[in-house]
């Protein structure tokens, strides 16, 4: 179904409620709906059409059109085609019926609509707070363009105290809190679980610690070129992903290209990053299930790429290779045999890895049928990247939407039947060697000429848009720019994968013990940093308290009092 | 089960010690690398170009009389991007080996250049940049990073 | 008189048991570390590093998130209780506390240093380690079959419940079922020493070191060494009886030799430790039970019939 055949349809079965269109391609566009049926919409995307939600993205546009924008964006995958349903809602009390309970993917996304630009989920099954940190005041919402960046808004009292709003415990359960820090965890985050004996019956989360107001920077203090960087940062392993869908994003809604050259280099960088990043994953997967030996060698197997990094782009992390328009330095001739080398050495001792591990019954005992998430959870849940795959779903965004220089050679989509953890290990483990073929493919494909864009318009047309999908080796990250004056973009969103995949972690513990809870959330990846890229945090009241040590010693014995207690 | 053992076993030992003896002994950086970044005074001509580019704000142009620039490098803000190295139209912002940077005086992270700005008899506009979208925004002028400032440019 | 003499005889045994037992416990745990460094491709820590541990432990200041008796007791019971089974010990011969019966007192104060911590856990208050009390508490309740049932072959096969019987038996004539006995021992031993893959009341991942969360100073450290203590007792135990060749008089060689092939029994614990993850407590217990079902009882029945 193109997506003119699916707008007919629309326009047949809702009439005036769609109101317009706007594409920039066949493969994008955009349909302007009346608020009030947007629900409906989206349902029928989702439920008829095969859609698959992504995300919401909540736009101020008080300024130009006196209204508050909610996009919608759904994919559909087969037909390599985005779709956005766009409602306006006025500007007061702003609000618009909730999707999740016809759409259960759209959950968290439109927790976040409220949280930061004020638009009211109405309808929604689980209202709290997602974003912002407890204390912070019900009216100020820091993606709206009032809210100018670096704006402190003073904390009254009426939150001084407050605290998130847990879940309450099920009936005969006791409540065991993983985190905010927690050994596994890399980055802070709040777990509850609720557990009979070590089995846990279900589970509360509370993330988002992490903010540091990256989106909002975007929009109101850096420009187009100095938003790579930043957007790199917003995680520390898959931090090339970013600044890569930033930048085809920004050069789409620009109406520019990179140069072929450049975006093979894009995306041989972005193969690069999943090698490091799956196996970095591996032995971080080895260190949570105390199987240390995995953590260690696998790193050792990681580190020539990272020092190849270190040569080709001068970090062997955070790469600083992309603007807009294509990248800062070429992958020269003489550096290829090196890359091949070092890919062929990861390769062999990838191969050696699945093939000790793979014969591993204690490995196996510990991951095979724990996490389990039938294909079918998996689409309700829109999870994304080898998790999604593990379940049985191909689903990558080099195949279903193309960018970079996947559309030239189409990466082959690994997946697996067994739907559970060990499912997720070996998907990954063989997208590691798929990732190293592709290189190969691609460094004998790749072209000669300029590795910047020469056409960059001189002025950059306010309210222009582009969306683009790069499968981060999590998933899928999602990066939506609406283009505004001031050679900044109005609106700039990002969608991390472990935003999605996180949703479904309720449903992957239930049931399972305590001792599987670190390795089923690990088997996802999850980032946290990524996740909780948007908004500006602030620490209560700006004044700070020194607690002494004995103040300290009797709070802490106090909450052991408290906890006895219940 | 054994044998996947062994397998695993023979990984392991084949590899051998890969750990490097690093702090006790250097470790270069590749020649690339982009560190901690110096300026030539002698040959910075004072366009600010460096200052437009910085992601991170963290290089600061104050003009305190009409014919004396100073400019300023506040590098504990620097993330290490080069982006000023890269559009130095007189290459005198060079991004060098050095990664130790770890002090415990922020004063070792500042670098304070002062020009004596003449007339300038070249072409009026010696900071070009590389696109559109490095264009300077307000030419030269940044107010102050850090604090709660807006940063806009 | 008779007693008195034979309590100050046992002086010099008792000293030489509790500084191989509990004082070079972790020299042997710093060459487990140097071993899992190997296999990990890296340099590893000093060997001497636990001393240095346990030195800065013990003059750190002792954190109590609860005013307990119990919870203050814990540590000192626990290192008491192992130095104290140190002593009833034989590395290589008979043990310095050595009486009729006391095999018998041997698995008796075994139970004591696991009760030590499993008290401490839930005197302690905190949520995780509750869970890690009650799974030490189920590790504890698979392992003590095998090492009673082990031990009862190896009196059944010697008619005699001390330690100085069996030795002698077992030296003089290999028998299958004490053979089996042994492996029996030797596949508790894991998880009796805590080490992986069933470390699981610690699992530092799951469960944040399990009993031990609210440790600090010098509580953990007494904790610490109590558990490095521990694997060398039931290393010198398994070694003296079940592996006791070639059989020395001389006092002195047979502790050396005991030494040697308790680093080759430490070795083997050592590559298990680092070559496997940590199962779950559930799977643990049903590879216990099937060890005692299978292979301790194969060997009890073997040494009720005589073979």
């Amino acid at each position: 179904m193109t997506s003119a055949e699916l707008i007919a349809k629309l326009k047949e079965r809702f009439g005036a409620s769609v109101r317009g269109v706007s594409e920039i391609n066949p493969n994008k566009v955009r349909v302007e709906v009346a608020p009030d049926s947007v629900a409906p919409v989206c349902e029928a995307l989702y439920r008829d059409y095969g859609a698959r939600f992504i995300i919401t993205a909540g736009i101020d546009s008080r300024p130009e059109r006196g209204c508050f924008d909610v996009d919608h964006v759904f994919s559909l995958d087969p037909d390599k085609t985005f779709v956005i349903v766009r409602a306006s809602v006025p500007p007061d009390a702003p609000s618009l019926d909730s999707i999740t309970p016809r759409v259960p993917a759209a959950y968290w996304a439109e927790r976040e609509l409220y949280d930061v630009v004020g638009v009211k989920a109405e309808g929604h099954p689980d209202p709290r707070r997602l974003i912002m940190p407890d204390d912070w005041p019900d009216d100020v919402f820091p993606l709206r363009k009032d809210v100018k960046h670096g704006d402190w808004p003073s904390l009254g009292e009426e939150n001084a105290d407050a605290s998130y709003p847990w879940k309450p415990a099920p009936e005969g359960t006791s409540t065991v809190v993983v985190g905010p820090f927690f050994p596994v965890l890399e980055e802070p985050a709040q777990l509850r679980l609720y557990v009979d004996g070590e089995r846990v019956i279900d589970c509360d989360y509370r993330g988002f610690y992490n903010h540091r107001g990256i989106e909002k920077m975007g929009d109101s203090a850096l420009t187009y070129n100095e938003i790579p960087f930043i957007a790199e940062r917003i995680c520390g392993i898959c931090g090339f992903i970013h600044s890569s869908c930033y930048c085809e994003t920004a050069e789409e809604a620009m109406g520019i290209r990179a140069p072929r050259r450049a975006r093979y280099i894009r995306s041989l960088m972005l193969e690069v990053e999943r090698i490091h990043s799956h196996l970095l994953w591996l032995g971080i997967a080895g260190h949570i299930i105390g199987f240390d030996t995995v953590l260690m060698q696998a790193w050792r197997v990681r580190e020539p790429i990272m020092w190849l990094c270190e040569k080709i782009t001068g970090n062997r992390k955070t790469y600083g290779m992309n603007l807009v328009g294509g990248v800062r330095r070429d992958i020269p001739q003489e550096i290829q045999p090196e890359l091949l080398e070092v890919v062929d050495r990861i390769e062999k001792e990838t191969a050696a890895i699945i093939d000790a591990v793979v014969g591993d019954t204690v490995l196996k005992a510990r991951l095979s049928g724990v996490g389990v998430l039938p294909e079918e959870k998996a689409r309700e849940l829109a999870v994304v990247g080898p998790t999604v795959r593990g379940s049985n779903l191909p689903l990558d965004a080099r195949v279903d939407h193309p960018y970079a220089a996947y559309d030239e050679i189409p990466p082959k989509v690994i997946t697996h039947p067994d739907c559970d953890n060990w499912a997720r290990v070996v998907v990954r483990l063989e997208e590691t060697i798929e990732s190293i073929r592709w290189i190969r493919e691609a460094l004998k494909q790749m072209p000669d000429g300029p590795i910047m864009a020469s056409d960059i318009p001189e002025e950059i047309p306010p309210e222009q848009w582009g969306v683009f999908v790069v499968e981060a080796p999590r998933g899928e990250a999602i990066h939506y720019v609406v283009t505004g004056g001031d050679n900044r973009p109005a609106r700039w969103r990002v969608r991390a994968p472990t935003y999605q995949n996180l949703q479904a972690l309720p449903y992957l513990i239930a049931q399972e013990t305590i001792a599987d809870v670190p390795i089923t959330l690990g088997s996802m990846d999850p980032c946290f940093s990524c996740t909780e890229r948007t908004e500006i945090v602030n620490v209560r009241s700006g004044e700070s308290k020194v607690l002494d040590q004995q103040e300290l010693l009797r709070l802490s014995r106090e909450a052991t009092e408290r906890m006895r207690g219940r | 089960m054994i044998i996947s053992k062994l397998k695993e076993a023979i990984i392991c030992f084949k590899a051998g010690r890969v750990t490097l003896p690093y702090p006790f002994k250097p470790h270069d950086p590749a020649e690339n690398f982009r560190g901690r970044v110096t300026v030539d005074a002698e040959k910075c001509i004072g366009c600010a170009g460096c200052a437009e580019v910085c992601p991170s704000r963290c290089i600061i142009v104050t003009d305190p009389s009409p014919d004396k620039r100073v400019i300023e490098f506040f590098l504990e803000r620097c993330t290490y991007c080069a982006r000023c190295a890269e559009v130095c139209p007189e290459d005198a912002v060079t991004a060098t080996q050095e990664f130790e940077t770890a002090t415990n005086d922020t004063q070792d992270m500042h670098i304070k250049v002062e020009l004596f700005m003449s007339t300038c008899r070249r072409c009026g506009r010696c900071y070009e940049p590389p696109t559109p979208l490095d264009r300077p925004m307000e030419t030269g002028m940044r107010p102050p990073a850090g604090g709660n400032g807006n940063g806009e440019g | 008189m008779n007693v008195i003499t034979q309590a100050l005889s046992a002086i010099p045994g008792a000293l030489i048991a509790v500084i191989v037992l509990v004082g070079l416990a972790p020299l042997a745990e710093g060459l487990l570390r140097k071993l899992k460094a190997i296999v990990h491709s890296r340099q590893g820590p000093p060997i001497l590093q636990p001393y240095l541990d346990l030195a800065k432990l013990l003059i750190k200041e002792d954190l109590a998130p609860c005013a307990n008796w119990i919870w203050r007791m814990a540590p000192a019971l626990c290192l008491g209780g192992t130095i104290v089974l140190a002593l009833f010990t034989p590395i290589g011969g008979k043990p310095p506390f050595a009486f009729s019966g006391d095999l018998l007192v041997f698995i008796y104060l075994a139970a004591i240093p696991p009760i030590a911590i499993i008290l401490g856990a839930f005197a302690s208050g905190n949520p995780y380690a509750y869970v890690g009390g009650s799974r030490e508490m189920m590790v504890m309740l698979s392992v003590e079959p095998v090492m009673s049932i082990a031990l009862l072959v190896a009196a059944i096969k010697a008619q005699s419940l001390t330690f100085a019987g069996i030795l002698e038996r077992s030296a003089a004539e290999p028998s299958i079922s004490m053979g089996v006995a042994g492996i029996a021992f030797l596949l508790a031993l894991q998880a009796q020493v805590g080490k992986l893959p069933f470390d699981i009341p610690e699992a530092e991942q799951e469960i944040m070191e399990g009993p031990f969360i609210e440790r600090s100073g010098p509580g953990l450290a007494l904790f610490k060494w109590a558990l490095h203590a521990r694997l060398m007792i039931f290393t010198a135990l398994l070694v003296s009886i079940f592996i006791p060749w070639p059989h020395v008089a001389n006092a002195g060689l047979s502790l050396l030799l005991t030494l040697a092939k308790m680093a080759v029994v430490l070795a083997l614990v050592g590559v298990v430790d680092v070559v496997n993850p940590r199962l779950r407590i559930d799977q643990s217990m049903a590879y216990y039970a099937r060890i005692v079902v299978f292979v301790a009882v194969g060997a009890l029945i073997f040494a009720i019939v005589g073979a």
